[in-house]
Protein backbone atom coordinates (compact mmCIF):
# COMPACT_ATOMS: atom_id res chain seq x y z
CA UNK A 1 0.00 0.00 0.00
CA UNK A 2 1.58 3.29 -1.06
CA UNK A 3 2.21 5.85 1.62
CA UNK A 4 0.34 9.13 1.28
CA UNK A 5 2.47 11.93 -0.05
CA UNK A 6 3.39 14.54 2.51
CA UNK A 7 4.14 18.11 1.59
CA UNK A 8 7.25 19.23 3.46
CA UNK A 9 6.61 22.13 5.77
CA UNK A 10 9.48 24.57 6.38
CA UNK A 11 10.62 24.25 9.95
CA UNK A 12 12.61 27.07 11.53
CA UNK A 13 16.08 26.02 12.67
CA UNK A 14 16.28 25.21 16.36
CA UNK A 15 19.06 27.77 16.65
CA UNK A 16 16.81 30.46 15.20
CA UNK A 17 16.40 33.65 17.15
CA UNK A 18 13.04 34.75 18.51
CA UNK A 19 13.48 37.98 16.56
CA UNK A 20 11.43 38.43 13.40
CA UNK A 21 13.00 37.74 10.00
CA UNK A 22 12.81 41.45 9.18
CA UNK A 23 14.69 42.37 12.35
CA UNK A 24 17.34 39.76 11.65
CA UNK A 25 17.77 41.01 8.09
CA UNK A 26 18.05 44.59 9.31
CA UNK A 27 20.74 43.54 11.78
CA UNK A 28 22.58 41.61 9.07
CA UNK A 29 22.41 44.61 6.77
CA UNK A 30 23.65 47.08 9.39
CA UNK A 31 26.47 44.96 10.81
CA UNK A 32 27.82 42.14 8.62
CA UNK A 33 27.40 38.85 10.47
CA UNK A 34 25.00 40.21 13.09
CA UNK A 35 22.08 38.26 11.63
CA UNK A 36 23.92 34.97 11.92
CA UNK A 37 25.11 35.91 15.40
CA UNK A 38 21.52 36.46 16.54
CA UNK A 39 20.65 33.05 15.09
CA UNK A 40 23.37 31.37 17.13
CA UNK A 41 25.77 30.78 14.25
CA UNK A 42 28.73 32.47 15.85
CA UNK A 43 31.48 31.03 13.65
CA UNK A 44 29.78 32.13 10.45
CA UNK A 45 29.07 35.53 11.95
CA UNK A 46 32.72 36.08 12.83
CA UNK A 47 33.88 35.04 9.35
CA UNK A 48 31.37 37.33 7.61
CA UNK A 49 32.24 40.27 9.85
CA UNK A 50 36.00 39.89 9.48
CA UNK A 51 36.01 39.23 5.73
CA UNK A 52 33.40 41.79 4.66
CA UNK A 53 34.60 44.61 6.89
CA UNK A 54 38.14 43.68 5.84
CA UNK A 55 37.20 43.92 2.17
CA UNK A 56 35.58 47.28 2.76
CA UNK A 57 38.65 48.56 4.61
CA UNK A 58 40.99 47.31 1.90
CA UNK A 59 38.80 49.03 -0.68
CA UNK A 60 39.17 52.33 1.12
CA UNK A 61 42.91 51.79 1.61
CA UNK A 62 43.24 51.15 -2.13
CA UNK A 63 41.77 54.59 -2.82
CA UNK A 64 38.29 53.41 -3.76
CA UNK A 65 35.41 55.84 -3.86
CA UNK A 66 32.22 55.96 -1.83
CA UNK A 67 29.78 56.74 -4.60
CA UNK A 68 26.85 59.12 -4.13
CA UNK A 69 23.29 58.32 -5.20
CA UNK A 70 23.19 60.08 -8.55
CA UNK A 71 20.28 59.14 -10.77
CA UNK A 72 21.79 60.87 -13.79
CA UNK A 73 24.56 58.24 -13.81
CA UNK A 74 22.97 54.79 -13.48
CA UNK A 75 26.23 52.91 -12.87
CA UNK A 76 27.22 55.35 -10.12
CA UNK A 77 23.76 54.92 -8.60
CA UNK A 78 24.09 51.13 -8.64
CA UNK A 79 27.57 51.29 -7.14
CA UNK A 80 26.26 53.51 -4.36
CA UNK A 81 23.39 51.11 -3.70
CA UNK A 82 25.82 48.18 -3.51
CA UNK A 83 28.10 50.00 -1.09
CA UNK A 84 25.19 50.94 1.17
CA UNK A 85 24.28 47.26 1.65
CA UNK A 86 27.17 47.30 4.10
CA UNK A 87 25.32 49.58 6.53
CA UNK A 88 27.52 50.53 9.46
CA UNK A 89 30.93 50.40 7.76
CA UNK A 90 29.60 52.59 4.94
CA UNK A 91 28.12 55.04 7.44
CA UNK A 92 31.29 55.22 9.52
CA UNK A 93 33.44 55.69 6.42
CA UNK A 94 31.23 58.51 5.20
CA UNK A 95 31.18 60.24 8.58
CA UNK A 96 34.94 59.79 8.91
CA UNK A 97 35.58 61.51 5.60
CA UNK A 98 37.00 58.45 3.88
CA UNK A 99 36.33 57.27 0.35
CA UNK A 100 36.96 60.43 -1.64
CA UNK A 101 38.43 58.25 -4.37
CA UNK A 102 41.99 58.64 -5.63
CA UNK A 103 41.57 58.23 -9.39
CA UNK A 104 45.26 58.49 -10.25
CA UNK A 105 46.27 55.60 -7.99
CA UNK A 106 46.93 52.29 -9.71
CA UNK A 107 44.66 50.55 -7.20
CA UNK A 108 41.67 52.91 -7.62
CA UNK A 109 39.57 50.47 -9.63
CA UNK A 110 40.57 47.61 -7.35
CA UNK A 111 39.39 49.71 -4.43
CA UNK A 112 36.01 50.28 -6.06
CA UNK A 113 35.75 46.57 -6.81
CA UNK A 114 36.43 45.65 -3.19
CA UNK A 115 33.91 48.22 -1.89
CA UNK A 116 31.14 47.18 -4.27
CA UNK A 117 31.76 43.43 -3.97
CA UNK A 118 31.75 43.64 -0.18
CA UNK A 119 28.28 45.18 -0.29
CA UNK A 120 26.97 42.64 -2.79
CA UNK A 121 28.34 39.75 -0.76
CA UNK A 122 26.60 41.15 2.31
CA UNK A 123 23.37 41.15 0.29
CA UNK A 124 23.80 37.39 -0.11
CA UNK A 125 24.47 37.10 3.61
CA UNK A 126 21.24 38.99 4.36
CA UNK A 127 19.30 36.67 2.06
CA UNK A 128 20.83 33.68 3.82
CA UNK A 129 19.70 35.08 7.18
CA UNK A 130 16.18 35.44 5.79
CA UNK A 131 16.13 31.88 4.45
CA UNK A 132 17.35 30.55 7.79
CA UNK A 133 14.79 32.64 9.70
CA UNK A 134 11.79 31.35 7.77
CA UNK A 135 13.09 27.77 7.72
CA UNK A 136 13.71 27.57 3.99
CA UNK A 137 17.31 26.60 4.72
CA UNK A 138 18.70 24.74 7.71
CA UNK B 1 52.42 43.69 -11.72
CA UNK B 2 52.81 42.63 -8.09
CA UNK B 3 50.04 45.01 -7.05
CA UNK B 4 47.65 43.62 -9.64
CA UNK B 5 48.44 40.01 -8.77
CA UNK B 6 48.21 40.44 -5.01
CA UNK B 7 45.01 42.50 -5.27
CA UNK B 8 43.45 39.84 -7.48
CA UNK B 9 44.52 37.03 -5.15
CA UNK B 10 43.23 38.91 -2.10
CA UNK B 11 39.88 39.56 -3.78
CA UNK B 12 39.58 35.94 -4.89
CA UNK B 13 40.39 34.71 -1.40
CA UNK B 14 37.79 36.96 0.24
CA UNK B 15 35.06 35.98 -2.20
CA UNK B 16 35.95 32.30 -1.88
CA UNK B 17 35.79 32.36 1.91
CA UNK B 18 32.41 34.11 1.98
CA UNK B 19 30.86 31.71 -0.53
CA UNK B 20 32.35 28.67 1.16
CA UNK B 21 30.99 29.63 4.57
CA UNK B 22 27.68 30.79 3.12
CA UNK B 23 26.87 27.65 1.17
CA UNK B 24 28.07 24.89 3.50
CA UNK B 25 27.92 24.22 7.23
CA UNK B 26 30.61 21.57 7.59
CA UNK B 27 34.13 23.06 7.78
CA UNK B 28 35.54 20.43 5.42
CA UNK B 29 32.95 21.28 2.75
CA UNK B 30 33.48 24.99 3.32
CA UNK B 31 37.23 24.70 2.77
CA UNK B 32 36.77 22.50 -0.28
CA UNK B 33 34.38 24.94 -1.95
CA UNK B 34 36.51 27.95 -1.03
CA UNK B 35 39.61 26.36 -2.55
CA UNK B 36 37.71 25.54 -5.74
CA UNK B 37 36.33 29.05 -6.06
CA UNK B 38 39.70 30.63 -5.34
CA UNK B 39 41.40 28.45 -7.92
CA UNK B 40 38.68 29.10 -10.47
CA UNK B 41 38.89 32.86 -10.05
CA UNK B 42 42.70 33.01 -10.23
CA UNK B 43 43.04 30.59 -13.14
CA UNK B 44 40.13 32.25 -14.93
CA UNK B 45 41.73 35.67 -14.53
CA UNK B 46 45.00 34.34 -15.96
CA UNK B 47 43.25 32.77 -18.93
CA UNK B 48 41.25 35.91 -19.67
CA UNK B 49 44.42 37.98 -19.26
CA UNK B 50 46.33 35.88 -21.79
CA UNK B 51 43.32 35.94 -24.11
CA UNK B 52 43.25 39.73 -23.95
CA UNK B 53 46.98 39.87 -24.70
CA UNK B 54 46.39 37.62 -27.70
CA UNK B 55 43.51 39.73 -28.95
CA UNK B 56 44.68 43.25 -28.19
CA UNK B 57 48.36 43.02 -27.15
Amino acid sequence: MPLPSVTPVPVPDRRSSSASPLTLCAAAWFVPGAGHLLQGRTEKAVVFFVVLVGMFTVGLAFGGRLFPFRLAEPLVFLAAAAEWVLGLPRLVAALGGFGAGDVIRVTYEYGNTFLIAAGLLNALVVLDVYDLAIGRRR
Amino acid sequence: MAVHLSAMALFAAAVAVVFGVLVHDAPRDQVRLAVRIFGGLVVGAYLVGWLMIGLYG
